[in-house]
């Protein structure tokens, strides 16, 4: 994943108290890391699995799918 | 005994003078050696990483504030957050407390496993400038050691750097710096640029690493000559002062010439515009009485874009417009190829008359389309004021193949009814020989002309520049070229059509006199050189002018023309 995109995702995903994982090709790692997120490679067009665990997983999950949606535009 | 003087020359890249200390920001490739310590003290070493975080954010945050540059804050506010990286923090913590090693070891290690992993992830990561870990990496070690000398830099240094990161240029921009000395950089690179815009004297391309330069030397930089003098004699500095007293109040009356109506000395009105490439130089519009954008340059975009998306693109144009006031702006398509070649691309054999401009374009399609669809959003929401220039046009199937493209384009949008301006200004440049050739079928064909004198001038005379043993004959000064303008010129009056000049030579005052004669009523050139021009332009009448075109149209070899320019026309 770029930088732009891996710096919206993490700065969105750090606002939850949930846990947040992003799995691809059964590597794992933690979504509100910016490095992590980084050394995914995701390419565009990959098929990424979002883990969330915690008391407000329904929220996060609901603000970072649309992000995805709306390719991490922010405004 | 004083000091032996020693000169350096590389290439002029900000114009001006610069007298002060010599300073070198230095990139000290340090290595740390995996030391261990006493288990009782990794408290200790894990709040020395904690204390060096809070200082390199703070001082991120101060420059935050500093900065006025969107470009600048994302840069720094990707840094805060990787600064704050939860996996950095358990690996740094996990090397002190599990491993047992030093806070500084743990620091350094950890980035640079991380580096490591990038590197093989994504071989293409390094180049995004957006977040450099290496950098980041070397500020925390040098938080950690305490060293307070951080940035050094004083008001009146002279900088030496092998390269200067955008960090870096926001924090020298902060300290008045007499000038700057780069071993690299090109001259469109983010330093370059900001340090014309700050009037900071800047030379590239000077070895200064081999000689034998410390700090605190004596140092004189002639940004106008590409020359640094370390050492220089008494009488020298003296000889400079005065130079420099001089440029500054020359500078200071021409710049006076940027805010008076654009009209000759008999009244004849003429537009100047900017050749813009970076945000960072859009001030220079209004300081420089730029009317709008004649030549927006949009590789970089191409270049540094991490992602090539419309949005993005359309973010970049619609601060450009919104910078020019109610004036046009022309957007150059992608001029990719040649020197600016991409890196993952093969390296042909000869680049110039190669996979270049609308050639490789239009191999690319998807690309095309992108910037298309981004230049004619824009344009809906800034109707009448947005023009689309096609670099590296050969001939008519070109332009053909292109408004073909356009229409699909316009379909689209259509389609979404999003809105565009349906008679957006459609134009080519004028730089190889064949379109001046067929300039009259292609007249026909496009809304307006834009001559690139920079390589109408090397695909006429068949010079390359950058080969040094024949640099001399690149000289847009050549009749030949003075008679393909008139040509171009002839050709665009009976199709009706305006034609402009984007190239070096509108900006050198004598020619851009010479160009109005020849009936060219639009000059485009960096900001910089506005004034200048305007201050010869505005002081003669067209007929004076027109007198100029029709000698050198006259001259048969480049020294006539010279000495048309340099002595200006005997009065009969």
């Amino acid at each position: 994943m770029h930088a732009r995109p891996s710096s919206v995702l993490v700065k969105e995903a750090s606002g939850f108290q949930s846990e947040f994982f992003i799995k691809l090709h059964g590597y794992k790692v933690n979504g509100k890391s910016i490095l992590g997120v980084m050394t995914l490679a995701a390419e565009y067009g990959a098929e990424l699995e979002l883990i969330f665990e915690g008391d407000d997983e329904n929220e996060a999950l609901k603000k970072i799918t649309e992000l995805f949606n709306n390719k991490f535009k922010t405004d | 005994m004083s000091p032996v003087s020693i000169e350096i020359t590389g290439r002029p890249a900000s114009q001006g003078i610069g007298i002060g200390k010599t300073k070198r920001l230095v990139k000290k490739q340090q290595v740390i050696q995996p030391e261990k310590i006493n288990p009782a003290d990794v408290k200790y070493h894990l709040e020395k990483v904690k204390k060096a975080k809070e200082i390199l954010n703070s001082d991120f945050e101060d420059l935050k504030k500093l900065t006025k540059d969107p470009e600048a804050e994302k840069i720094l506010e990707a840094q805060i957050q990787l600064l704050h990286d939860p996996e950095l923090e358990k690996l740094i913590n996990s090397k002190i407390e599990n491993d047992h090693y030093t806070a500084i070891y743990a620091i350094f290690s950890s980035f640079n496993q991380y580096i490591e992993i990038l590197n093989s992830a994504s071989p293409d990561w390094a180049s995004e400038r957006t977040i450099d870990l290496s950098s980041i990496r070397d500020q925390f070690l040098k938080a950690i050691e305490n060293k307070k000398e951080r940035f050094s830099v004083q008001s009146g240094d002279i900088v030496f750097a092998e390269e200067i990161s955008p960090t870096a240029m926001i924090r020298l921009s902060d300290v008045k710096i007499a000038g700057l000395v780069l071993q690299k950089a090109g001259l469109t690179s983010h330093a370059v640029i900001l340090s014309q815009s700050l009037g900071i004297p800047c030379v590239i391309g000077a070895h200064w690493n081999k000689t034998a330069l410390r700090d605190n030397m004596d140092a004189i930089v002639d940004g106008t000559k590409g020359k640094v003098i370390l050492n220089p004699e008494d009488n020298y500095i003296k000889q400079f002062k005065s130079l420099q007293k001089d440029q500054e109040s020359k500078r200071k009356t021409i710049l006076k010439w940027a805010s008076k109506p654009n009209r000759t000395k008999c009244g004849s009105e003429f537009t100047v515009r900017a050749n813009i490439e970076f945000l960072e130089e859009l001030p220079r519009l209004v300081t420089h009485g730029a009317n709008g954008v004649g030549l927006l340059r949009t590789e970089t975009l191409l270049f540094e874009a991490e992602e090539f998306n419309v949005n993005d693109q359309v973010e970049f144009y619609k601060k450009v417009v919104e910078a020019s006031g109610d004036y046009p702006v022309t957007i150059r398509l992608f001029d990719a190829g040649g020197d600016k070649l991409l890196s993952d691309y093969e390296t042909e054999a000869n680049p110039f008359l190669g996979w270049r401009g609308i050639r490789m374009l239009l191999d690319n399609k998807s690309l095309l389309k992108k910037q298309l669809e981004a230049i004619y959003r824009l344009s809906g929401n800034y109707k009448g004021r947005v023009k689309l220039l096609v670099p590296m046009i050969t001939g008519i199937e070109e332009i053909e193949s292109v408004k073909s493209v356009c229409a699909e384009v316009e379909k689209k949008l259509k389609n979404a009814s999003i809105p565009y301006d349906e008679s957006m200004q459609f134009g080519v440049m004028i730089e190889v020989p064949s379109t001046v050739i067929m300039a009259q079928s292609i007249a026909k064909k496009v809304d307006f002309f834009s001559i690139g004198t920079n390589d109408l001038t090397q695909y006429t005379l068949a010079v390359d520049r950058g080969n040094d043993k024949i640099s001399d004959l690149f000289d847009s000064d050549h009749p030949a070229i003075w008679k393909m303008i008139k040509m171009t010129v002839d050709a665009a009056q009976k199709e009706g059509i305006p034609v402009s000049v984007c190239g070096e030579m509108a900006s050198k005052p004598e020619a851009a006199a010479c160009l109005l004669g020849l009936g060219i009523k639009e000059l485009s050139m960096n900001p910089a050189s506005i004034p200048g021009v305007k201050s010869m332009v505005c002081n003669k009448t067209l007929l004076e002018m027109k007198k100029i075109s029709d000698e050198v149209l006259k001259s048969e070899k480049v020294s006539d023309v010279h000495r048309i320019f340099k002595n200006g026309l005997k009065e009969k």
